[in-house]
């Protein structure tokens, strides 16, 4: 605190310290200004048998309703592992995998899964009609360019800067269509858990069904 | 012409029975969108507190302008509730307030009426139904019965929206007012029983004044509106806008009835009340085209102004006397004014916007209007009986008295050459700008503008009744005082000087300019625009007046934590000859029979007179900008701006020069807590300089002839000096916010002269000596001082208390009222308002606030 903050909290201060309201409680995760992830990436490897069950051995999901891990950012996949461990949500299959899992674990996990090769896709994506809507957006309906924060062929954007979100936009390409149909559906109806989140759910509620389909069957087949 | 008030919400019910049920909207458009009064001058921000994550979920931190500046920390997100489909949230204020010390004072009720009690602060609700876009809101606020706005919104997004309000805002003119006439705000004053017009004496009339009680006069708008807009495609938007504001009230204004400062006992100079009780209706419409190639305009405005009255009269209390021995003076009793005349005014306009290579962008408008007013006209005179003097020394009209006049044939319509004003302005504008940015660190621009403005008909003042030409100077009182001065010309007096005919001012105005900004790398932008201006008007001094300029530009962000900003601009304003008397035509000078005096035609003015608009002139004006970002939190800004204007002239202005200069510290250590301090200074001074003439039926029209003699020379210096300085403080105490600030203004404006000697002057009782002398007005000055405090208490997690208090201190002092606190009634003069006053007063109150 410096002198002059002193100064004018003891001078607007004294009459009110006896006020009882206390701060509001806020949950929300501030990403805004999060520090680069970094971890031990052999570490994260001994740690990761128990996720291959379900997002495959090099982090490619087999099952479509969960997703590829493989190539994806390291920032990304810690702190949703973050936001696993903070929900502790019963019907979610991350909540008991995450409970014993310190930080130091889910570092180590993030940077494992992000040295991985990324899928390739199903390739065949000439011509979808999802690369439109990804491209330029659906002024008509208020859908902003996906592009514009998760890049032109999906590998998420690079900022030039330090900034945050360059570390924290996931990467698309090769996705599963059926995870990424569940996540928009999820990021539509639920509160936001963090400031990325905020970013995204506005967005989620103006996709249609149609729309959805569209890029994440775009996305899954490998994008441009 | 009022609008009974049960009556003006009937806007908004047809509004909501004119909207059809699939209708579409542009819901950027409106009317009057601004609602806010003095409880609340921020349109409910300062209730709404601040979001403690800030503005944006992309970055984290207080933002910045792109000059620099912290923006202020944005309200947080309402508490919505769902109803079903719809979310709705909202805000109710109510509380009380009450004031204290000199609340009655004209300059703390400035458009305001604090009347004390239980005041609304802020009823707003919204109601959104995401499904299909459909929203609905309703605003209100009132202080008192005159201070007040109710507003409703509803459409659908991209659909149709629908507006409408009323709105109530008061303006006290003062608090000082003693009119001495029955009937103020109505249009006729009479002055009381046992006061005879044109024939009671100053003492009587003195005594009347002291004693009427100190009123209030003043003026309130009611203005009640509507607007409609629909999408007809996603590309084409219709649009309809109406409002009607009314103003009902009285305000100090004029009564003239001929000089009394050099003549005791003698004319009159009364300051009467002028009612007020008019309508303007503004009229709006036209379809908007926005594509990704085109965008256009075609519309309509029209505005309608009616009063409900076409003049006003007062009673004259004082006799006049002629100043020649022997005559005899008309007993005047009856003045007039005319109000502003019933006027019509339509504009078309059609705006084409094209984007073009180069990533630029043509838009060229084409506007056509006119203004029109075809109102009755008054007859020239409102007196009974005769006008003029008696010079055989009686009251009789015939050749014996060729400067007497019977009324009966001047305070009739029929005295006027027509009976409406049949006036008309035609306008014309068309204008082309263009912009091109062949790179992204250029940007070129250019731009052509022509103007005109077609008077289509002129007045001649004749009466039919009699042949005779001109305007009745002073309500007659001035050719009842001075032989021949009435204002009137006729064959048998075929010297006489007099105005009968108006002046149309046609004019054209050709402009163009082209710039262009560089960007030099990262750190530097500099611009560049050449702009030239031809002005030419008819009927003035001079028939073509150019201007041509160059502004110069330079941003620098050499340095992150500073934004510096410079232009310059150098303009010279230059024309043909100058004529300084283009006005003969509108003389009785051009009439066939018109004789010149002996002497010859008086000069209408001096020569060497140069009127500023179109006088030759060089302005230098620099301003410099400087941003300073010391820390994330912090902003200190500086500026220093000077405008010097050089005038050839030798009378007229010689000089305008303004310097000013702020310093701003701004401090936002964190979300809901700011601090800030600033100091504004300011001075301009106004150099004039003219020369009285010694001998007005000279025809001499140059200094140092048989009119304009050395000796009536006169200079003056106006000097303005503004210091503003504030301090403002918010800070959250967790969930307590308290708010406080000071605000300092001193105004002060002083006028020295000088003369050659007491000849330059129009009345000099005063002065002593034969030589030249000087001295100064006393100086203008208006100091306020407005300190507010205020705290934010949540009491629920939707119920809050705020409680606030304003103390304002405001010390005046103008010359021009000076000694009305003894007399409002000196000799044949009578101010009906006693200036503005010091004062001291506050302004307590509680509010309750809660999220609906």
């Amino acid at each position: 605190m410096t002198a002059i903050e002193r100064v004018i909290r003891i001078l607007l201060g004294g009459a009110l310290l006896a006020a009882p309201l206390a701060h509001a409680s806020d949950d929300l995760i501030d990403l805004r200004d999060a520090p680069p992830v970094r971890g031990d990436a052999v570490a994260g490897k001994a740690k990761a048998a128990v996720c291959s069950a379900c997002h495959g051995p090099l982090g490619v999901a087999v099952v479509p309703t969960f997703p590829n891990l493989a190539g994806q950012k390291a920032d990304y996949l810690y702190w949703r592992l973050v936001t696993f461990k903070r929900a502790g949500d019963a019907d979610s299959p991350m909540t008991a995998q995450v409970a014993h899992l310190d930080d130091a674990a889910m570092r180590d996990l993030a940077a494992w899964f992000a040295s991985l090769e990324p899928a390739a896709g199903t390739n065949g994506a000439a011509g979808m009609p999802g690369a439109t809507i990804y491209r330029d957006g659906d002024p008509a309906r208020g859908v902003p360019p996906c592009q514009g924060c998760h890049g032109l062929d999906a590998r998420a954007r690079v900022g030039a800067d330090d900034a945050a979100r360059a570390r924290l936009y996931p990467v698309l390409r090769g996705q599963h269509a059926a995870y990424l149909a569940d996540r928009l559906e999820d990021l539509a109806t639920h509160p936001p858990h963090t400031s990325t989140a905020h970013v995204m759910a506005p967005i989620a509620r103006t996709l249609d069904a149609a729309s959805i389909e569209a890029i994440t069957h775009w996305l899954e087949a490998g994008a441009p | 012409m009022r609008t009974p008030r049960l009556l003006r919400p009937l806007p908004l019910a047809a509004a909501i029975a004119a909207v059809a049920a699939n209708a579409r909207a542009d819901s950027g458009v409106g009317v009057d969108t601004w609602r806010a009064n003095k409880l609340d001058p921020t349109a409910g921000a300062t209730v709404e507190g601040c979001d403690a994550r800030g503005t944006s979920w992309l970055e984290a931190g207080g933002h910045r302008t792109p000059t620099g500046n912290l923006y202020a920390c944005p309200p947080p997100s309402p508490a919505t509730a769902d109803h079903g489909a719809w979310t709705t949230s909202g805000i109710l204020s109510v509380g009380a307030v009450a004031t204290g010390g000199d609340d009655g004072n004209a300059l703390w009720n400035r458009y305001v009426d604090w009347d004390g009690g239980i005041v609304l602060a802020l009823l707003a609700f919204e109601a959104e139904r995401a499904a299909d876009g459909s929203y609905a809101s309703v605003r209100a606020s009132r202080i008192s019965d005159d201070d007040e706005y109710y507003q409703a919104v509803f459409g659908r997004a991209g659909s149709y929206k629908v507006q409408a309000f009323l709105r109530d805002m008061p303006n006290l003119v003062t608090n000082t007012a003693k009119p001495i006439w029955n009937g103020v705000g109505t249009n006729h004053l009479t002055l009381p029983a046992g006061y005879a017009a044109g024939a009671s004496t100053p003492d009587a009339i003195a005594g009347l004044s002291a004693a009427t009680p100190e009123r209030t006069l003043g003026v309130t708008r009611e203005k009640q509106g509507l607007g409609f807009s629909v999408y007809l495609t996603p590309q084409w938007t219709a649009y309809a806008n109406a409002t009607d504001e009314q103003r009902h009230g009285a305000r100090p204004f004029g009564g003239p009835f001929f000089f009394n400062f050099p003549f005791p006992d003698n004319g009159g100079v009364l300051e009467t009340v002028k009612p007020i009780d008019d309508s303007t209706v503004n009229l709006s419409g036209g379809f908007r085209y926005a594509g990704t190639t085109w965008r256009m305009e075609f519309g309509y405005s029209g505005s309608f102004y009616r009063d409900r009255y076409t003049r006003y009269t007062y009673e004259m209390p004082f006799a006049l006397a002629p100043l020649v021995p022997g005559a005899v003076s008309a007993p005047l009793t009856t003045g007039q004014f005319a109000t502003e005349p019933d006027n019509d005014w339509h504009n078309l306009k059609a705006a084409f916007t094209r984007k073009l290579p180069l990533n630029g962008e043509l838009s060229i408008t084409a506007s056509g209007g006119r203004m029109s007013q075809d109102d009755t006209l008054i007859p020239p005179v409102a007196c009974a009986g005769v006008f003029g003097i008696g010079l055989d020394g009686n009251l009789q009209t015939g050749p014996q008295n060729p400067y007497l006049y019977d009324c009966a044939n001047w305070n009739t319509p029929d005295a006027l050459s027509r009976r409406s004003a049949d006036m008309r302005i035609d306008t014309s504008l068309l204008d082309a700008r263009m912009v091109l940015q062949p790179g992204a660190d250029l940007t070129l621009r250019g731009g052509l503008r022509h103007e005109r403005e077609d008077y289509r008909n002129v007045y001649l003042a004749y009466n039919p009744l009699t042949g005779q030409y001109g305007y009745v100077s002073e309500n007659g009182s001035q050719g009842s005082v001075v032989p021949g001065e009435s204002g009137i010309w006729d064959p048998t007096d075929p010297s006489a000087i007099t105005r009968i005919r108006s002046l149309p001012l046609d004019m054209q105005t050709t402009e163009a300019n082209i710039g262009a900004d560089w960007k030099v790398g990262a750190r530097d932008t500099l611009g560049a625009t050449l702009a030239f201006s031809r002005y030419e008007p008819n009927h003035r001094e001079r028939g073509t007046v150019d201007d041509g300029s160059i502004k110069l530009s330079w941003t620098n962000r050499a340095l992150d934590w500073l934004t510096l900003r410079a232009n310059y601009t150098y303009l010279h304003q230059d024309g043909d000859r100058y004529d300084y008397d283009p006005y003969d035509f509108t003389y009785s000078i051009s009439l066939p029979g018109f004789v010149a005096p002996p002497n010859g035609v008086p000069a209408h003015t001096v020569d060497a007179l140069r009127k500023y608009d179109v006088a030759s002139r060089s302005e230098h004006k620099l301003d410099l900008m400087a941003t300073f970002m010391p820390r994330d939190d912090m902003t200190v800004s500086a500026s220093l701006r000077g405008d010097f204007n050089d005038y050839d002239a030798d009378l007229g202005r010689k000089g305008y020069d303004t310097l000013g200069a702020t310093v701003q510290w701004e401090w936002q250590p964190a979300p809901g807590s700011n601090a800030s301090v600033y100091y504004a200074y300011d001075r301009s001074k106004l150099r004039m300089a003219n020369i009285n003439e010694i001998n007005d039926g000279g025809s001499n029209p140059s200094i140092g002839g048989n009119t304009y003699v050395d000796i009536g020379r006169w200079w003056a210096d106006d000097t303005q000096r503004n210091h503003n300085a504030g301090v403002v403080l918010a800070h959250a105490f967790g969930r307590v916010r308290l708010d406080a600030s000071w605000n300092y203004l001193h105004a002060r404006g002083t006028t020295d002269y000088r003369f050659a000697s007491p000849l330059a002057l129009a009345w000099a009782d005063t002065v002593i000596g034969d030589g030249a002398g000087g001295g100064a007005f006393p100086a203008m000055t208006y100091r306020v001082n407005s300190f507010s405090v205020g705290l934010h208490i949540p009491l629920h997690e939707r119920v809050a208390l705020r409680v606030f208090d304003l103390y304002e201190r405001g010390r005046i002092s103008d010359w021009h009222y000076l000694g009305f606190a003894t007399t409002h009634a000196i000799d044949h003069r009578v101010y009906t308002d006693g200036g503005p006053q010091g004062y001291d007063a506050n302004l307590v109150g509680v509010l309750l606030d809660v999220r609906l």
